[in-house]
């Protein structure tokens, strides 16, 4: 029981790392521009659309490189692609709704993450059908009945170190104090000499590149990608930012974990759970928004006029 | 250092400053007066260029104030007050006089040495400095705010109410400061309601009513005035 409890806190944590490197982006973004970039997880799941190409190129160019190496190679230039990708959208659409109401740019992003969605499925080749994706590591270790996928152990390394990357960058760089303070006041911050949109293109890169590598995980663990994953991997990211409290950092983190747990509760204690799944995650949702509107750490929200 | 010629500027459909026209020389200290609602903070958002004026020109240390873009002031030597401090409040007192000094772009200025400045002249700084800046009483933000304005050692402050919601004990404490920022040669703007305050520190003033200045002159003979008097006093 000891071992099965172990396998379950897991998985757990495998699975609340993942969604955490998703919320992380909607909590930042939403900090930083007030904006529900409703399409993060459409622009999250094309990374490992990017990185399958990326492997093929690879392959193709001869790169003395196979295997594990060809794919970190690979998923590092799906960060990379996925960061500009989130820049461009910024540049090309979201700007356009700096001054405007929020619904309209929540609209906007909705609209976007379908045409990026459309857009893989029709340019990518046979992009309506699964793809496998590979293992990032196949490996696993033992520890007496505890069964230990090395993967488990890079999905939960990779992301505490990215949440501690990007609190230290927030807090301890020039930069970061920039981030935030565009985020605090952004008329004021211009006083300051700091140009709003180059620090939302500096929160896109980052907050889509960090969304890439929760895709590239999730895909990994599933072992195929489909063009809609981001559907669902985008609004379990989005509910968790909200119930942590959009905008707070830890609130990601908080809700994260919370939407694992319940995710995995679910499949263990209800015949059929993995049926049921999402059903009980958003009554979850629903359940923290009625009892705290701005998420469990979060501030309360005024609507602006 | 600044001026302003018949600048017009509106929200919207809504007129709000209606051919205002005021100049503040190297060295002055000038004050704008006015009642609530009568344009006073739509002439600061004006001069920092975050509400471009419609028509007429807003020239800083000789530069247009649309062009340069309100980016760029801080580098021209201005330090702003804004209304209601607005400090960055989960930012240290630190990190928010850091990004002042970063922006005024002084060459031959030493950020420690600045700092070092600012808390002689506010002693309570010094201690607050790791401290979150929204974590401080109004007086002590009231306080950092004019020490972020101060620390890139600017040639020209210009202040939006800085009094407001300070204790009367506070209030003669603050106008001590402006009155050594005046002394030490930089160019000040101080737009104030409290008009005796104001005038008892500055060389000439400048009354707007409903957008536009209705008196100006010299301090003496504003604070012997019959609207002023009426309005104020």
């Amino acid at each position: 029981m000891d071992a099965l409890l172990a396998q379950h806190l897991l998985n757990w944590l495998v699975l609340g790392s993942i969604y955490t490197l998703i919320a992380l982006g909607f909590s930042l973004l939403f900090g930083v521009l007030d904006v529900i970039h409703f399409s993060h997880g459409d622009v999250s799941m094309a990374a490992p659309f990017v990185a399958l190409a990326a492997i093929q190129a690879v392959a193709a160019w001869a790169v003395p490189l196979t295997g594990t190496g060809a794919l970190l190679l690979a998923i590092l230039i799906s960060m990379a692609a996925i960061g500009l990708l989130g820049v461009l959208l910024d540049w090309l659409v979201i700007r356009r709704f700096r001054a405007a109401p929020a619904m309209m740019a929540l609209v906007a992003t909705v609209a976007l993450g379908t045409v990026i969605r459309e857009l893989i499925r029709t340019l990518y080749p046979q992009g309506s059908n699964p793809k496998p994706f590979p293992a990032i590591a196949t490996d696993v270790i033992r520890l007496g009945d505890i069964v230990v996928p090395v993967f488990s152990l890079i999905v939960i390394a990779v992301s505490v170190l990215t949440v501690i990357a990007l609190f230290a960058l927030l807090n301890h760089t020039p930069v970061g104090v920039r981030i935030r303070a565009v985020a605090e006041d952004r008329a004021v911050a211009r006083l300051m000499a700091i140009r709003p949109n180059r620090i939302f293109a500096v929160t896109f890169f980052i907050a889509s590149a960090v969304g890439a590598v929760g895709a590239v995980f999730f895909v990994s663990h599933a072992g195929v990608v489909r063009f809609d994953y981001g559907v669902q991997l985008g609004l379990i990211g989005f509910s968790a930012a909200v119930i942590g409290g959009l905008g707070s950092m830890q609130g990601a983190i908080l809700g994260s974990l919370l939407i694992a747990g319940i995710d995995m509760l679910v499949q263990i204690a209800v015949p059929d759970g993995a049926s049921y799944r999402l059903v009980f995650i958003f009554l979850l949702v629903i359940g923290v928004l009625v009892l705290k509107p701005s998420g469990i750490l979060g501030k309360p929200v005024f609507e602006k006029v | 250092m600044l001026e302003m010629e018949r600048v017009c500027t509106s929200y919207g459909p809504v007129p709000m400053l209606r051919d205002v026209s005021l100049r503040v020389g190297e060295g002055e200290m000038v004050c704008l007066l006015g009642p609530n609602g009568a344009g006073k903070s739509t002439t600061f958002n004006a001069i920092c260029g975050l509400l471009p004026a419609d028509s007429g020109t807003i020239r800083i240390a000789g530069r247009d104030v649309k062009e340069a873009g309100p980016e760029r002031l801080a580098s021209l030597g201005v330090g702003f007050v804004p209304e209601g401090r607005r400090l960055f409040p989960t930012l240290t007192v630190r990190e928010n006089l850091r990004l002042a000094f970063d922006a005024a772009r002084n060459p031959g200025l030493d950020f420690e040495d600045r700092l070092a400045k600012m808390s002689a002249l506010f002693p309570r700084i010094e201690e607050r400095l790791g401290q979150g800046a929204g974590t401080m009483s109004g007086g002590e933000q009231a306080m950092v705010a004019l020490a972020r304005a101060l620390i890139g050692d600017p040639r020209l402050v210009v202040m939006d109410e800085p009094s407001l919601g300070l204790s009367p004990r506070l209030i003669s404490e603050y106008f001590q400061i402006v009155a050594r920022i005046r002394d030490e040669g930089k160019a000040v703007l101080l737009i104030e309601q409290n008009a005796e305050t104001a005038l008892s520190i500055a060389e000439r003033g400048y009354l707007l009513i409903r957008g536009q200045i209705a008196i100006s002159g010299a301090s003496e003979t504003l604070l012997k005035d019959d609207t002023i008097r009426h309005l104020y006093l």
